[in-house]
């Protein structure tokens, strides 16, 4: 063929190829990829900075029903209560006391209510130095055998504190023992743990509906 | 004027328009418009067009007060824009007399990976994609060789026998390898000790991300998914404002708290009380008193120089 001729056929055919592809372009044939599977929100309560118990004291503050520490509904003034022990000392929790879990210290030793409560008058507590505590400054009672734990939570290394670390600025709120452990039974309690990071590289579970924003 | 060639229509300059020279040029004029615009349309399809002002906005160090104000309020409203909630965007600066320590009582942690998501729902990550500015490591016990951690875990119950768990976050280092590396000094150590990021500035290059010995560094590949229903509004322009596609992110001891004297939201929210913070230049400080009298073990990696402000201690 003469190159004169060919030139506007080469033209043509390579208008005809823009035309098609800008078509495909606009027309959008390939589609975008499918969105990615949404990475499901965390629970709240995983970003909740309480502290894992509420204390006594919590309780007065909030003024909530003290109902559960009254003592005296049901024991009689004047009259310790006695305790009862199986054959291998341990304590026989009465029934009206079941949720508590006695696991204080190694070795089941510290298995006498009357260790840390006062038996002449169960509303308050009494440390070995023979001081009486009301059950809100149960840390002081903590602290008359913890006594480098309590040093350490005095100065702020143990424990848990919230608000300001510049208390020019606004209060440190230090927590008490009882907040993080239970008195009968202290050991820090184990949890599931919250979820960890999504890899990049899927495990194929692409979902793609139509309504969860394209993601280009 | 030469006489026209009569067999030669398009080399005539007052030859008509003919058939074929009007079909030739609407094909070729045709096909130009439509490559154009179709190689316009992710233009079109961009959702936030950066603003004018945004992009000639100066360097934050060289911003005047009226300038950052102005820059302020703007953010505010392109971020009640875009979500929907009126934040509050500052500047809050370094106080004076201050130097901020982190210290991680290894002996407490129980790895439960509260502090990653206090942390991302404070600093206003993106959740999907995720970023996480700490990564928890659980680590066997009778060994620190960090290759033997693994961030993956996924147990019913935590803490396990036989491990302990390592949070690993920025370490705010007095020798920062990442400001070293940042072309655009986008990055930069301020005088309370955080290493911020000036997320305007930032190019998205990644040099710091491979710079960082400890994989402190976040690139946002994509333009951040923030619910609006979680949105943190109390917002510090260094800090936790909504990031934009392509630049880098880290930890920063949340400024927006540490800066107006509360604690960050990663140690208010552990339940066992294993993170400490605090103020290293006051000697009253609970963080003074930690690195005094525990057992401070060490900063991590301390034989590659970078000093890190960072401690991680026992007291067991």
């Amino acid at each position: 063929m003469h190159p004169q001729n060919r030139t506007p056929m080469v033209l043509t055919g390579l208008a005809v190829v823009f035309i098609g592809l800008a078509a495909a372009f606009l027309s959008d044939s390939w589609g975008y990829p499918a969105p990615r599977a949404k990475i499901p929100l965390v629970d709240k309560a995983i970003l909740d900075p309480t502290t894992v118990r509420r204390t006594y004291a919590d309780l007065i503050r909030a003024k909530e029903d003290l109902s559960d520490f009254d003592c005296y509904a049901c024991h009689e003034k004047g009259q310790p209560p006695p305790l009862r022990y199986d054959e291998n000392h341990k304590l026989l929790i009465p029934e009206e006391h079941v949720n508590i879990v006695m696991g204080h210290g190694s070795h089941g030793r510290n298995n006498n209510c009357f260790n840390c409560h006062n038996e002449t008058n169960l509303t308050t507590l009494q440390p070995r130095d023979g001081r009486e505590l009301k059950l809100e400054n149960s840390t002081e009672l903590c602290g008359s055998c913890h006594g480098p734990t309590y040093r350490d939570w005095d100065s702020g290394a143990h424990g848990r504190s919230n608000g300001y670390w510049n208390t020019k600025l606004g209060p440190a709120v230090k927590k008490d023992c009882v907040n993080c452990h239970n008195p009968h039974s202290p050991r820090f309690p184990g949890r599931k743990p919250a979820p960890g990071p999504h890899t990049l590289h899927g495990t194929g579970e692409v979902t793609h509906t139509p309504e969860s924003p394209s993601t280009h | 004027m030469p006489a026209p060639a009569p067999h030669d229509p398009l080399t005539a300059p007052d030859a008509g328009v003919t058939r074929r020279s009007f079909l030739r040029t609407s094909a070729v004029l045709a096909t130009g418009l439509a490559a154009v615009a179709a190689s316009l349309k992710p233009l079109f399809e961009m959702e936030d067009i950066t603003s004018a002002q945004q992009f000639m906005q100066k360097y934050y160090k060289e911003l005047t007060p009226e300038d950052m104000a102005k820059v302020l309020q703007r953010i505010e409203g392109e971020v009640e824009k875009e979500y929907g909630v009126r934040p509050h965007v500052r500047d809050l600066r370094p106080m004076d007399g201050v130097e901020f320590v982190y210290a991680l009582n290894l002996s407490r942690c129980i790895g439960c990976r509260k502090c990653v998501h206090a942390c991302v729902a404070e600093n206003n990550q993106s959740r999907s994609p995720e970023i996480q500015y700490i990564r928890v490591l659980k680590m066997p016990h009778g060994t620190f060789d960090l290759e033997k951690g693994d961030h993956n875990y996924a147990s019913e119950q935590v803490p396990e026998k036989g491990f302990f768990y390592m949070p690993v976050q920025c370490q705010q280092c007095h020798n920062p390898p990442c400001v070293k590396v940042c072309p655009v000094n986008a990055t930069w150590q301020e005088t309370d000790g955080i290493t911020v990021i000036d997320y305007n500035w930032c190019i998205g290059c990644r040099y710091c991300e491979a710079a960082c010995p400890y994989w402190a560094r976040r690139f946002n590949f994509t333009k951040p998914s923030i619910p609006a229903e979680r949105l943190n509004p109390n917002m510090s322009y260094l800090g936790n404002r909504p990031r934009s596609q392509g630049v880098m992110e880290k930890c920063h001891f949340c400024v927006q708290r540490t800066r107006a004297g509360r604690y960050p939201a990663c140690l208010e929210v552990c339940p066992t009380g294993s993170r400490k913070f605090g103020n290293i230049l006051d000697p009253n400080s609970e963080i003074s008193q930690i690195l005094r009298t525990k057992r401070v073990f060490m900063q991590l990696k301390e034989d590659i120089g970078t000093n890190p402000r960072f401690f991680y201690y026992f007291d067991v």
